[in-house]
């Protein structure tokens, strides 16, 4: 391949020389070989990242359908979408199904780990069983809760009725719909989130908890007064990535409605932004809007990543010190010719 | 001591029930798997398993192409994983372990372009591949993905704490040059890391739906992810098969991670602590 | 414009992957093998052993074969993402009875007329074979099968509940949807849980097929907040207001289930139905349905078409096999499986036709739906046909699920399609 070809002959340039660091157009030179190994990433995502990016703002400003003509209609595509209800609609959607499912997920996350943290015995075993649902696809994961939750002939509703509750079309209602998609959701990552807090419950010093014990504190108290306030980084962490997570969910109603022609399922009560996009995009073969959407998801993310970054840097001024800290050691260290950033951080580095 | 055992029983307690509903649906997967279609739409509804499932499976092979769809995933899935763990390893290890000018501005970069959400591009990306005649093949699948920011970001962290520079300085007073260096010093301690890498990005792409979906047009030549879908979406379909299909492409994922989750779920853990 | 686009990737996308030496060589061809031609439809659509006979060789054309591939899921959308992504296109395609939305990009398919196609103009239905035909004489698609419109019925349900039980008698007792209705509430009485339509949307289109026009006229007029229309709108409220629907929304899993499970004991379906429905979904009950003519008179949903698109490799062959394929004779067969309905007149006749079908108790129903597919009047499809009848369906389903009511969501329906046509400038 063109990588490996590109690397023989500049590795046996550096082997030729030796480092002095005064001459400035030889340290270009010298640094081909790497150059060449960070190369591969940066011209992967000049193509396939980078241009697209800024191929779609152009394509935002046209309507085509992917096969004929393009027509250029200026910020029509955008002043489209700002008033488009459904496209509010699967803002809300999103954001509905996010909350209902972040919070009781991250709550029985937090339980199942200080349960893990307690039980001595099956560890392994417990760990791995909690951690299968992250790993199975989610196309399947759904099918089997779409007949779960299946108006007519579902478990849940066979469950409900056999205790005397009435049936409930939740895949006919939009609220039904948005609890069976958080369902989802919450299933396959409440494990994956409570292995995280437990790996945050164990950097934990037992000694915090011996104190608070010889001062009477119950185990309640313990855990909202210690545990919770300590592991708030690790919350962070889980929230985070949950938003970003939950921010793009689309697999969940594809698959549920997907082949009845309304993505969304009735009412739309499942049409996320992702489902928007894709819907519009390659559902309509609307490709100029579907750039104009993709617009309006990064602006989201950016708005959601900027709150995140305002929560974790209001909270936690000690990391952000010791960020930067660590940045002007790395730029100190950069200027001697010595590698001597590398002993500062091995020790969090795995 | 009291305390500490009722404690322990009462964890066991919650812990089994989290078990229960972490592992039912893949039994109730089974039943479906196992029954009839009639069976399953029935009230009230069969909970135990049925003897159908052969049957049901071969359906399934008779509907789709499903083995086809496996080995394209398969493939897929180590041709990704394969260029990813060679070009993040290598780019983490010049990172890591290397000065060059513009060293942190290009980390800086490649840091930002984790924002990007995958979306954003999804359609110029599409329109992009077919530009070079790509879409419906299996370098629509690979190429794209074959380098990351994340594993780049991973693999550094973890190289830096991992490889000794006087190994490096050994390996250069021998003559190697760069390229050899990261073969002879880097890739033998990288081993651990490059197994986290493997499985994670493995399992990513197997499981991935949104990109398969839009470029894969051929319906002869779909991943399994999106194969399951078609089964699923075809009306008049039979349920139970569906549910054997989907039984089907979720054991190989299922089997390798049982055998070689232990190590990678601890990975996830101790990498979430270090942001 | 189109120069404009190829200007702009070439500069910059071919650039860019020339630069790092990723490009391959760019395919523009057709799916499959140089001998074989790939053929695309849905399930249900083409008879299995006229295809099978054509994958050994097609009749007419030596040494060529046909690979056909069933799609499931989202046909049109998945078709159109294929010319889009311009590799791997297949040669002939099947196009559903919303073929006027192809017709902006009907340079995507070859014109059949330059094919020789107006010899066999005469076999087929008139109103059939010009709904292939663009506005500007472009012969894109050539005709399939048609859907006539008719009542299917458990005749055990209708006996459990005291109603007449023979295809004629029931015609007569329900000849218009007011007495459909009627009906429909004396058997829920009978049989609890009882409904005559799987959902809102179904009856609406059911009714919509049974008018000479639809949403919008032949010179480019918007018709679809007509009274014809509303009609539509209402008789599908008012089944659901009277408890009638099954409320099993299209796609879903239960829009089967109510077929397996009895609950859909009525309901006016096109023929093809016969197959995706009952058939399929439940074999149990294999003598207990019947056919009768519809209350509201004959209709027609659905009767596909096949075109051939630009990336054929072989026109002339692939032109061999649809003509082949729709002939009389064979379209008959395909009337066996999957019960695709002629739009060949002369198929009528053909003793494989007029058989008695064991499913329906021996019924020959044959002549309930060629009466039907005869005095149809035919309609007007135009190319926006779907982003019209798009928004309008959904709001008919927030109606069935209890978000809006009627009045709510036809204006919401109406301001969506206003807005949709406005975009698109067709209005």
């Amino acid at each position: 391949m063109a990588v490996s070809d590109a690397l023989r002959p500049t590795a046996t340039v550096s082997t030729t020389q030796d480092t002095d660091p005064s001459k400035r157009p030889n340290r270009f030179r010298q640094a081909l070989p790497q150059y060449a190994a960070v190369s591969p990433f940066f011209v992967l995502f000049a193509i396939f990242g980078a241009f697209p990016v800024f191929f779609s703002i152009w394509l935002s400003f046209h309507s085509w359908d992917g096969i004929g003509q393009m027509t250029w209609v200026g910020l029509e595509q955008y002043s489209y979408l700002l008033t488009d209800p459904t496209f509010w609609k699967s803002i809300t959607n999103t954001l509905i199904i996010w909350v209902i499912s972040t919070v009781p997920m991250l709550l029985l996350a937090l339980i199942i780990a200080n349960a893990l943290h307690n039980a001595t015995r099956f560890r392994s075993f417990y760990r791995i069983a909690y951690f299968i649902p992250n790993i199975t696809s989610v196309v399947a994961v759904t099918m089997v809760f779409g007949s779960i939750f299946s108006n007519n002939f579902g478990l849940l509703n066979a469950f409900m009725t056999s205790v005397g509750l009435d049936k409930i079309e939740w895949l006919s209602q939009p609220w039904g719909i948005k609890v069976a998609i958080a369902t989802i959701v919450a299933w396959r990552w409440t494990g994956y989130n409570a292995i995280i807090f437990l790996a945050g419950l164990q950097a934990i010093s037992s000694d915090i908890y011996e104190a608070a014990k010889v001062d009477g504190a119950s185990p309640r108290q313990q855990f909202w007064q210690i545990t919770v306030p300590l592991l708030r980084p690790v919350i962070l962490f889980t929230t985070v990535t949950s938003t970003i997570g939950g921010l793009q969910i689309f697999t969940e109603s594809q698959v549920l409605f997907g082949s009845s022609g309304a993505i969304g399922g009735p009412g739309d009560g499942g049409l996320t932004i992702v489902s928007y996009l894709y819907d519009n995009a390659f559902g309509s073969n609307q490709f100029g809007y579907g750039a104009a959407i993709g617009w309006a998801l990064f602006v989201l993310i950016v708005l959601f990543s900027i709150i995140n970054w305002r929560l974790i840097g209001g909270s936690d001024d000690e990391r952000l010190t010791k960020r930067a800290a660590r940045r002007v050691q790395r730029k100190i260290a950069a200027e001697q010719t010595a590698a001597g950033t590398a002993g500062k951080e091995s020790t969090d580095a795995h | 001591m009291r305390t500490e055992r009722v404690r322990e029983v009462v964890s066991h307690v919650v812990l089994m029930l989290g078990v229960l509903v972490s592992l039912f649906p893949f039994y109730w997967m089974l039943v479906m798997a196992s029954n009839t279609t009639p069976d399953i739409f029935t009230y009230p509804p069969k909970l135990v398993l049925g003897s159908h499932l052969w049957e049901n499976m071969g359906n399934v092979l008779d509907n789709i192409d499903f083995f086809g769809a496996m080995l394209l995933t398969l493939l897929a899935s180590l041709g990704v994983t394969v260029l990813v763990l060679f070009f993040d390893s290598l780019a983490a290890f010049a990172f890591a372990k290397y000065e060059f000018p513009g060293r942190n501005l290009l980390f800086g970069i490649l840091l930002v372009t984790f924002m990007i959400p995958s979306q954003l591009a999804l359609v110029p990306q599409f329109v992009t591949l077919a530009e070079f005649g790509w879409i419906g093949s299996l370098k629509a699948l690979i190429i794209p993905g074959a380098a990351n920011a994340f594993g780049i970001f991973w693999m550094r962290q973890y190289a830096k704490g991992a490889i000794p520079d006087e190994l490096i300085s050994a390996a250069k007073v021998d003559g190697a040059g760069f390229f050899r260096q990261y073969l002879t010093v880097g890739l033998p301690v990288l081993r651990p890391g490059l197994a986290f890498l493997g499985i994670f990005t493995f399992i990513n792409v197997w499981n991935d739906y949104l990109w398969p979906l839009i470029v894969m047009t051929d319906p002869n030549r779909l991943t399994l992810q999106v194969a399951l879908q078609q089964l699923n979406g075809v009306y008049g379909t039979d349920y139970s098969m569906v549910m054997a299909g989907a039984l089907m492409s979720v054991i190989p994922l299922i089997g390798v991670f049982i055998i070689g989750g232990r190590h990678f779920i601890a990975d996830i853990a101790a990498g979430a602590m270090k942001f | 414009m189109t120069l404009t686009r190829r200007k702009f990737l070439a500069l910059t996308a071919g650039g860019a992957a020339a630069a790092s030496g990723l490009t391959g060589c760019g395919s523009r061809s057709s799916l499959g093998a140089p001998d074989e031609l790939s053929l695309w439809a849905w399930t249900g659509s083409v008879n299995d052993d006229l295809v099978a006979q054509a994958a050994q060789g097609i009749p007419g054309a030596p040494g060529k074969k046909i690979s056909l591939t069933r799609i499931g899921g989202d046909y049109k959308t998945k078709l159109l993402t294929s010319l889009a992504g311009k590799s791997l296109v297949p040669d002939i395609v099947g196009l559903n009875d919303d073929v006027a939305t192809y017709f902006p990009n009907a340079d995507q398919f070859l014109d059949l007329h330059e094919l020789g196609a107006d010899k066999f103009k005469g076999d087929f239905l008139e109103w059939k074979w010009k709904l292939g035909i663009t506005p500007e004489n472009r012969m894109m698609a050539y005709p399939m099968d048609t859907g006539p419109t008719a009542l299917f019925y458990r005749r055990d349900v209708f006996e459990k509940a005291g109603l007449p039980t023979e295809p004629a008698d029931v015609a007569a007792a329900a000849p218009e949807w007011d007495d459909f209705i009627a009906l429909g509430k004396k058997l829920k009485q009978a049989v609890p849980g009882s409904a005559i339509t799987d959902n809102i949307t179904s009856l609406y289109q059911y009714a919509l097929a049974q008018l000479p026009k639809r949403y919008m006229t032949p010179d480019g007029a918007y018709i679809g907040d007509g009274d014809h229309i509303k009609q539509a709108w209402d008789l599908a409220v008012r089944v659901v207001k009277e408890g009638l629907s099954a409320n099993a929304q299209d796609g879903s899993t239960d829009a089967n289930a109510v077929v397996t499970n009895g609950r859909l004991v009525a309901f006016v379906g096109a023929v093809w139905w016969a197959q995706l429905g009952p058939k399929n979904a439940a074999p149990k009950t294999k003598g207990l349905w019947r056919v009768t003519p519809a209350p509201g008179g004959p209709g027609n949903r659905g009767g596909s078409f096949l075109a051939i698109t630009k990336y054929c490799k072989d026109p002339e062959a692939a032109f061999a096999f649809i003509t082949w394929l729709e002939s009389a004779k064979n379209q008959a067969q395909s009337f066996l499986d999957p019960v695709l309905f002629p739009s060949t007149p002369a198929s009528y006749d053909d003793p494989r036709m007029t058989g008695p079908d064991p499913f329906f108790g021996g019924q020959r129903i044959v002549d309930v739906f060629a009466d039907s597919a005869k005095k149809y009047p035919g309609t007007y499809f135009s190319p926006y046909d779907s982003i019209i009848g798009d928004p309008i369906k959904a709001e008919l389903v927030n109606i069935e699920i209890g978000s809006k009511t009627s009045e709510q969501a036809w204006r919401d329906a109406q301001k969506l399609v206003d807005r949709e046509l406005t975009r698109v400038g067709a209005i």
